[in-house]
């Protein structure tokens, strides 16, 4: 096991170094700068900004300099927001991204597995067809959308909720973003939870537990669910991971400081240190997401070992 | 199964109450429905929450050139002069009134006394000069430096630029050593020895409002001010290729360079001077009537030497922050808000209205809506209302508009064929319905000039060419295009290299159904299709900088300061904000002239002089002057649709009672 941890993160180091070689290239190539904008700069005053910077040198310099700072975790500071570190805007906007996006998965956890579990238990019941219709809807509807439609109902027309911003943790400004956000999840986790339930309940050791006489409430909540959640917990890996990185769409509709937000928006800037930062501390979090996970996997099925 | 049922019931019952929670929060009162849009419920107390775009990149005055900043700035630091909350023109603000010399190149400003930075320390003139040169520096690296560029050795100062002076006697070769007779020098009185003292001000404007009963007062005489009126000194690139190239060049100058040393021009050489603790003189190397209005801007405002040399560019951290503005700095949550309160020690404090003001971050259109909807902000920014909601929310008495100092236009690439014809230029402009284009964009004007319509009061705005299809078609037949009628109606082109145009623009929703207008204008009178091709922003924005685009791209630009001068002097310099490659010296002189010209009557004609000039050699397609167009709570009061949405905020109150209240755009007469 031991074994098997260690050389996953070893593997790990050159993924990040690779896919940060590439952002970095990317932008690169891509035209225009973190100066530019709608009224373009005279050639001496670009000049005295590129040196400033350090953008006068060879590129070799350049990248070897931001691979140096990135070894040593420390990406430098912004170029759009004067003397704001890379390190502290992402330990400013990760608590919000985290809050959210630990919020609406817990929500989609309980309301998915639930409904899940109930379709499962009566397949083809008219629960089953109306948690499944729904849970349909949830991944068919994008979050754009969803979004808009709650703020309409909840704020603009019955004025229950306030449409965005972020107003600290715990806030009812919360409610809606993590509704939205945990629309899709909760959707998938629920198909996922029916189908993964669904192969349990039929198999050998559902009927030994049966036929021990246990009660049905300790057949599903102490076998039957622990198998059916396999496919849940690969899922949950890659997805948090995500969820807490931010989420593009949501953090804008709703206006929220987190990661998301800023790394759209520093895409947009071109501020190099900054995509590089977040991008390097976004696959960093999804390859440990995806460590964790197969970590779990071999503790929730007794199959499983490395 | 009975187990499973109840744990729903439970679940259910848990929704439940959590839906009552929900329920419970609500509180808002909506009030007068249709009248305004959305809640009218004033705050309980004098806090104004304003949607204010994007975050802002840096409280550093100097360094940001966005609109988003400038607001922030004009809360929390202060200049010579502020912009007036209905004309923009300029009012006294640490200035308490200003003179000016015969011909606008040399400007004195009288600071009040009293005037004190947040942590209790007076402001004097040395502090503008500090800032000014601060702004003003390579090292820093501003993007707004241009804009101070009239001033003495300013310019050179900040290109890192060096002087010429001769080892033995100390002497620095000055421009007219080196001009060739063909171009006499046309030197700025400030830059001409002075005469009897005051001299220079007979005729000088004075401000703020012209008092003729104060006699302006040029300051007292200093070694510098007569650095300033010797003949101006030469300056050449520090970069040594450059500037042997140059001087390889010219025999002239090589002769007057002869056995030179080169020194750098310092900060120290710049025109800016505290006569005395309360009076700073700016030297021009060129005649600027519009700098007084100027030195509103963020580039000149006041930052503070002390706390800036202590904390570097940690200096604009909350909690190091010092500010001379009618606010300070309370909270700054980046991406969410900055907030702002109202500073005690600020010299006019018992005027200003407000306790604070929440400048909100929110870049999308349809966010800021919603939140002025609910009543969670009082106003939002400019252009905040989509082109499609306008129908609904136009008719709203807290719907504010009004004229722009903005304009849309089309460059045109003159260095490549076929637009270096004046004639293909002129046949697409004169093949353009502006009217009915302004009419589906229903809150913009047409436009056929370069400076916006209806801004400058007073100025002859000349007129290009109109809507003139037949002459148009003509034009393109002259310069070798014929257009032919087809059967089928319409007209066809078939000799126009249509491979060698683009329309270029940066893709968002409204500049594409400005392109595709365009598009189809041309293809129905000129019979040529003109391909569309869109970019990302920034790319764009390189692309036609470097002239890097074949035939049109979209142009925008919006002023810096309340003159026409703002928009005709893009086709001064060459590259970067020119966008099309037409440079015209006759048309430069024009220009000179006109801002050597004291009377303010006779130099705006002179500038209409210099944009007809322009406008005929047609490097550019005038399309619009936009709108300003806003929402704003009718309980805030002094805040009016004015023309570059920057507002004085000490103008600004909340009215709580409703009979006070603006139904409708506040008159912006004075």
């Amino acid at each position: 096991m031991l074994r098997f941890i260690i050389r996953r993160l070893l593997i790990t180091v050159p993924t990040i170094l690779v896919v940060l070689t590439i952002t970095w290239a990317l932008v690169r190539l891509a035209p225009g700068n973190f100066y530019s904008n709608e009224k373009a700069v005279p050639a001496a005053i670009e000049k005295n900004i590129r040196e400033k910077y350090g953008l006068d040198k060879p590129w070799y310099q350049q990248y070897w300099k931001t691979m140096r700072g990135i070894v040593r975790l420390d990406f430098g500071t912004s170029l759009k927001y004067e003397g704001e570190s890379v390190n502290a805007i992402i330990a400013r906007s990760l608590p919000v991204s985290a809050t959210v996006g630990i919020l609406a998965y817990l929500l989609a956890l309980v309301v998915g597995i639930f409904a899940g579990s109930i379709a499962a238990l009566h397949p083809n019941s008219k629960r089953d067809y109306a948690s499944m219709t729904l849970a349909m809807l949830g991944i068919s509807i994008p979050n754009f959308v969803l979004g808009p439609i709650l703020v309409f109902v909840f704020a603009l027309t019955l004025y229950w909720l306030p449409p965005s911003r972020w107003n600290g943790f715990f806030s009812r400004n919360l409610i809606l973003p993590v509704l939205t956000l945990s629309g899709l999840y909760m959707a998938y986790i629920a198909r996922l939870t029916r189908a993964g339930m669904l192969e349990v309940l039929r198999s050998d050791y559902i009927r030994t537990a049966r036929a021990k006489g246990l009660s049905e409430w300790q057949v599903v909540t102490r076998h039957a669910l622990r198998g059916g959640l396999l496919p849940v917990v690969s899922y949950t890996g890659p997805a948090l991971a995500f969820l807490v990185t931010g989420t593009v769409v949501v953090e804008r509709i709703f206006v929220l400081p987190g990661l998301g937000n800023y790394f759209i928006q520093a895409s947009l800037n071109r501020d190099e240190p900054l995509i590089i930062g977040i991008v390097a501390f976004i696959a960093i979090t999804l390859l440990l997401a995806n460590l964790v996970v197969d970590i779990a996997y071999a503790y929730l099925d007794p199959r499983i070992r490395y | 199964m009975t187990l499973l049922d109840s744990y729903v019931r439970q679940v259910l019952a848990a929704l439940l109450i959590a839906g009552s929670a929900l329920g419970g929060i609500a509180c808002r009162v909506v009030a007068t429905p249709g009248v305004f849009y959305g809640s009218t419920t004033p705050p309980q107390r004098n806090i104004l929450r304003y949607v204010n775009g994007d975050e802002p990149e840096s409280l550093d005055p100097p360094v940001s050139s966005g609109q988003p900043e400038a607001r922030i700035y004009m809360a929390l630091f202060q200049g010579l002069v502020d912009y007036d909350p209905k004309s923009l023109n300029p009012i006294p603000a640490l200035a308490e009134r200003w003179d000016v010399n015969n011909d606008s190149s040399e400007f004195v400003f009288h600071l009040r006394h009293g005037a004190r930075w947040s942590n209790g320390d007076p402001i004097t003139a040395q502090d503008f000069v500090y800032s000014i040169r601060r702004a003003l520096a390579p090292q820093f690296a501003s993007k707004n430096a241009y804009l101070a560029y009239a001033i003495t050795y300013a310019e050179a100062f900040n290109e890192k630029a060096v002087f010429a002076v001769d080892p033995a006697t100390g002497q620095f070769v000055s421009e007219q050593d080196v001009a060739s007779p063909a171009q006499p020098a046309g030197i700025a009185l400030s830059q001409k020895p002075l005469g009897p003292a005051g001299s220079e001000y007979d005729a000088g404007a004075v401000g703020p409002h012209g008092d003729p009963d104060v006699k302006p007062q040029a300051g007292a005489e200093t070694a510098f001010h007569q650095f300033m009126h010797s003949p101006p000194r030469l300056t050449l690139p520090s970069d040594e290729a450059k500037r042997n190239k140059l001087i390889a060049s010219d025999p002239a100058l090589k002769t007057a360079l002869q056995g030179k040393q080169f020194v750098e021009v310092e900060d120290k050489d710049i025109g800016v001077e505290a006569v005395d603790d309360y009076t700073v003189r700016f030297s021009l190397s060129e005649p600027a009537p519009y700098f007084s209005g100027l030195v509103a801007h963020q580039l000149f405002r006041l930052t503070p030497r002390k706390i800036i040399e202590q904390f570097g560019d940690q200096w604009t951290a909350p909690e190091h922050i010092v500010t001379c503005g009618p606010f300070k700095l309370k909270a700054w949550l980046p991406y969410n808000e900055l907030v702002v309160e109202r500073d005690p020690v600020y010299w006019d404090a018992a005027n200003v209205h407000l306790d604070e003001i929440h400048f909100f971050v929110s870049t999308d259109a349809p966010t800021s809506m919603n939140l002025y909807k609910v009543g969670e902000a009082d106003v939002v920014l400019n252009h905040t209302v989509p082109n499609a909601w306008l129908d609904t929310i136009r008719s709203k008495k807290d719907y504010m508009d009004g004229a722009e100092a903005a304009i849309v236009y089309i460059t045109m690439n003159v260095t490549k064929p076929p637009l270096n014809d004046v004639r293909v230029r002129r046949a697409f402009n004169m093949a353009i319905d502006k009217i009915n284009y302004a009419k589906s964009r229903r809150i913009t004007k047409p436009l056929s000039a370069f400076t916006p319509a209806g801004i400058f009061v007073g100025y002859p705005q000349p007129k290009g060419e109109d809507f003139n299809p037949e002459q148009a078609r003509k034009l393109l037949g002259e310069a070798g295009f014929p257009v032919a009628a087809k059967s089928g109606g319409g007209f066809e082109c078939k000799s126009f290299p249509v491979g060698q145009v683009e329309f270029t623009f940066n893709s968002n929703s409204s500049n594409k159904a400005m392109a595709e207008f365009m598009q189809a204008q041309w293809k129905q009178n000129l019979g040529v299709t003109v391909p569309l091709r869109s970019m990302e922003f920034k790319t764009f924005m390189n692309a036609r900088a470097k002239l890097d685009y074949k035939g049109f791209a979209i142009g925008i630009w919006g002023a810096d300061y309340m003159d026409p001068f703002t928009f005709l002097g893009l086709f001064t310099t060459t590259g970067g904000v020119n966008g099309t490659g037409w440079y015209d010296v006759k048309y430069v002189a024009l220009l000179e002239e006109a801002n050597r010209t004291l009377d303010h009557n006779q130099r705006y004609e002179l500038l209409a002089k210099a944009e007809k000039y322009l406008l005929d050699a047609q490097p550019l397609i005038p399309v619009e002057t936009t709108a300003v167009n806003f929402l704003k709570k009718p309980y805030v009061k002094g805040m009016y649709p004015n023309a570059a949405s920057l507002y004085a905020w000490k103008f600004v109150s909340i009215e709580r009672d409703s009979s006070k209240w603006d139904y409708g755009v506040p008159s912006l007469a004075e």
